[in-house]
């Protein structure tokens, strides 16, 4: 059994044939079954899209700092680096956070993206070798081919309104995702992104068939829903780039402090970090830009460590 | 530089999703055809193979290369000179990057019938041709303006007329010698089947697990007969009974005149193929790899003869014996008497057109789109060609 029936066996062939029965189930409307499933998988996903987005935006909002290293260590590739580690280990920021989850969830993706791509057998290679793919169960076979109509569209063709929405919806997403940054070089990587990628998949929409958009408006309205519940409209709401704080600047002795005292170097304390969250915005007169509940556990629970030197402590009297 | 080498930013990340995402969908494609090929068969009649493959064309991004025209082919069925061949077009293809095709191809799948000087011919491009067989003039096209929905099932032509069924959901009737619309029924949903003509009666299957009786003289329904599964595989008229198989997973067999149910046999996958008869025995190719060989009168299975793969094309009667071949390309001869198969032959190609044979030779089309001419008592290789 090569690597290709393995695939076809665990995943294509319970995708295929749950989405045969969900159509049979839901008034033999297939427009209808993409979407209960897609939202179902989404669902499924839940904890790990929950952990990529909240890793990706704490990377975000590490990102001035990370900047600032890079700055200050220009010339110092080795502590540079080190310097790094040390931020993402005292954040609780994992670089990999972004993309482990990711990395987990595409199989799934494909997988949902294949069937539906099976399912539809428009042309007759396609439902010949659809019958590779199918249980025994004679709902399956009583419920074959499926009808491609749903709303206006046939689902086997693309569709200029639905192009919109998937661009549309990719591009909500995206700007809610998005820090305000004061960064020119990171303002142009920001604004590619959120105009390359939606308009690759507007083009791509209007190419494939309309099963494959209802699937991608579909896990992009869920996706912008859940971002909604973690940090608010985020970008789509006009705010100014972050002015460095009261606590950016003590990072920034900070950092003065570990040029001067190399041995100081670990002990660099992050401002936004949960270490001294709780005050940060109230200090600086900021607004928290989130409703809350923005962070990972691993952030919210780093210790505070004992610090050595000249710290922050109010002498008493 | 050095400074860019550690930097870990949300856009090389974002980057880098957008790779991922672009590039696995492409992937993700892969293995899905969206273009249809085609998969008609050759029709021999007085020493000329009449064909229709489809012409590919290259230079599509996307699943597959995008088919956009077809042609018709008349051969000699001695050595495969070629008489004549005339181009069926199809709409063109708004360039093919995705997977779905923007333009409907004229690929065909049934393959063409002869009747008189016309031999005809549908397409996926929703076209019926009928096409001088000596010269290869087009006498008419049917539609003369705009198209029909894919037409997947092959014509019949019966008492001066063309018959064929549509995606559009309708049975169409058509003069043979002009394409003068005679009749259209509309059933209730698509069909891809062809249909089978007997007497003054027009069976056909549908996509609605409907299996319908038309009077072929005005397309008037004598009768249907409702099963649990979508009916896509031509009906065999056989002894005043009617012979189908479906979706269901069962092969049934029905009363010509009225549509009452006379048996029904179970296998473990679909039937798509037309069943032969011969000597009081239906032999009926099935998904599941098996022909199985079934009383005509009353269902009883004979023999399963286990070939190992799908059965998709339309077998043949020769001599005695069922020849049939297998999706993988393995062509057997099933001896009638005893129901023992030989192989005759393996091309290691898929075969999903149906089988024709003239004068002791078997023509077999396969999806690579090349013809053999096998001898069909030794499965020797006569000749072959690429017919592109």
């Amino acid at each position: 059994m090569g690597i290709g029936d393995i695939w076809n066996l665990i995943a294509i062939q319970p995708m295929i044939n749950t989405l045969i029965v969900l159509t049979s189930y839901l008034f033999n409307n297939f427009g209808v079954a993409i979407i209960v499933l897609t939202l179902a998988v989404n669902g499924v996903m839940y904890p790990l899209t929950m952990k990529q987005v909240r890793a990706s935006k704490a990377m975000q909002d590490l990102q001035p700092k990370i900047a600032e290293l890079q700055k200050k260590y220009a010339k110092d590739k080795a502590k540079l680096a080190k310097e790094q580690m040390q931020l993402f280990k005292e954040s609780g920021v994992s670089p990999a956070g972004c993309l482990l989850p990711l990395l987990i969830q595409m199989p799934i993706w494909i997988a949902l993206f294949q069937s539906i791509m099976r399912v539809l057998a428009v042309i007759p290679e396609n439902l010949v070798g659809l019958s590779d793919y199918l249980y025994s169960w004679p709902i399956v076979f009583s419920t074959l081919p499926l009808e491609n109509n749903f709303l206006w569209l046939n689902l086997a063709t693309g569709d200029i309104f639905l192009a919109l929405l998937v661009g549309g919806t990719m591009w909500v997403q995206q700007k809610m995702v998005m820090s305000p940054t004061a960064d020119p070089k990171q303002q142009t990587q920001s604004s590619m992104m959120l105009w390359m990628m939606p308009i690759m998949f507007a083009w791509l929409t209007m190419t494939f068939p309309s099963g494959l958009a209802i699937f991608w408006v579909t896990s992009n309205i869920f996706r912008i829903g859940m971002q909604y519940f973690i940090g608010g409209w985020g970008g789509l709401v006009k705010s100014e780039p972050k002015k460095p704080t009261g606590r950016d600047k003590k990072y920034k002795e900070r950092i003065a402090q570990v040029e001067e005292f190399p041995s100081l170097g670990a002990d660099i304390v992050v401002p936004g970090s949960t270490q001294e969250e709780g005050s940060s915005y109230e200090e600086s007169g900021d607004k928290r830009p989130d409703r809350g509940g923005g962070y990972t556990k691993s952030i919210r629970s780093t210790k505070r460590q004992p610090r050595r030197g000249r710290g922050h402590r109010r002498k008493r009297g | 530089m050095r400074i860019r080498n550690n930097n870990v930013s949300a856009g090389k990340i974002g980057l880098l999703v957008v790779l991922l995402l672009v590039g696995l969908t492409v992937l993700g494609c892969i293995g899905v055809k969206s273009t249809p090929e085609g998969g008609s068969g050759g029709t021999v009649a007085d020493g000329t193979i009449f064909l229709a493959p489809t012409i590919k064309q290259s230079g599509g991004f996307g699943c597959t290369p995008p088919a956009v025209d077809g042609k018709l082919v008349a051969l000699s069925a001695a050595d495969g000179t070629r008489f004549w061949e005339v181009p069926l077009e199809g709409s063109r293809s708004g360039g093919g990057f995705g997977c779905a095709q923007t333009a409907a191809p004229a690929a065909i799948y049934g393959s063409p019938a002869v009747a008189g000087e016309l031999v005809y011919a549908g397409g996926y491009n929703g076209k019926i041709y009928a096409i001088n067989t000596s010269s290869g003039a087009v006498r008419w096209v049917y539609p003369r303006e705009g198209t029909l929905e894919p037409i997947i099932g092959g014509v019949v032509v019966a008492m001066d007329r063309v018959y064929f069924g549509c995606s559009d959901g309708k049975v169409y009737a058509l003069d043979a010698a002009t394409g003068d619309k005679q009749w259209e029924f509309a059933i209730g949903d698509k069909t891809w089947a062809t249909p089978a003509v007997s007497g003054d009666m027009l069976y056909i299957g549908c996509f609605d697990k409907k299996f319908y009786a038309l009077s072929a003289i005005d397309g008037s329904k004598q009768w249907d007969f409702e099963t649990e599964g979508a009916i896509a595989s031509t009906p065999l008229v056989y002894n005043d009974m009617v012979y189908i198989g479906s979706f269901d997973r069962y092969f049934y067999a029905l009363d010509a005149a009225s549509g009452s149910l006379k048996w029904k046999f179970p296998a473990e996958r679909w039937f798509w193929t037309k069943a032969v008869a011969d000597n009081g025995t239906i032999y009926a190719g099935c998904f599941d790899g098996k022909v199985y060989a079934l009383g005509a009168e009353n269902g009883q299975e004979l023999a399963a003869v286990d070939l190992g793969s799908a059965v998709y094309s339309w077998p043949v009667l020769v001599d005695g014996r069922v020849i049939v071949a297998t999706e993988k390309g393995e062509i057997y001869a099933i001896d009638t008497a005893a129901n023992q198969e030989t192989l005759l032959a393996d091309i290691e190609e898929a075969i999903y057109a149906p089988l024709c044979a003239e004068g002791g030779v078997i023509y077999v089309y396969s999806q690579e789109q090349n013809l053999y001419a096998l001898n069909a008592d030794s499965g020797a290789r006569l000749w072959n060609l690429t017919i592109k």
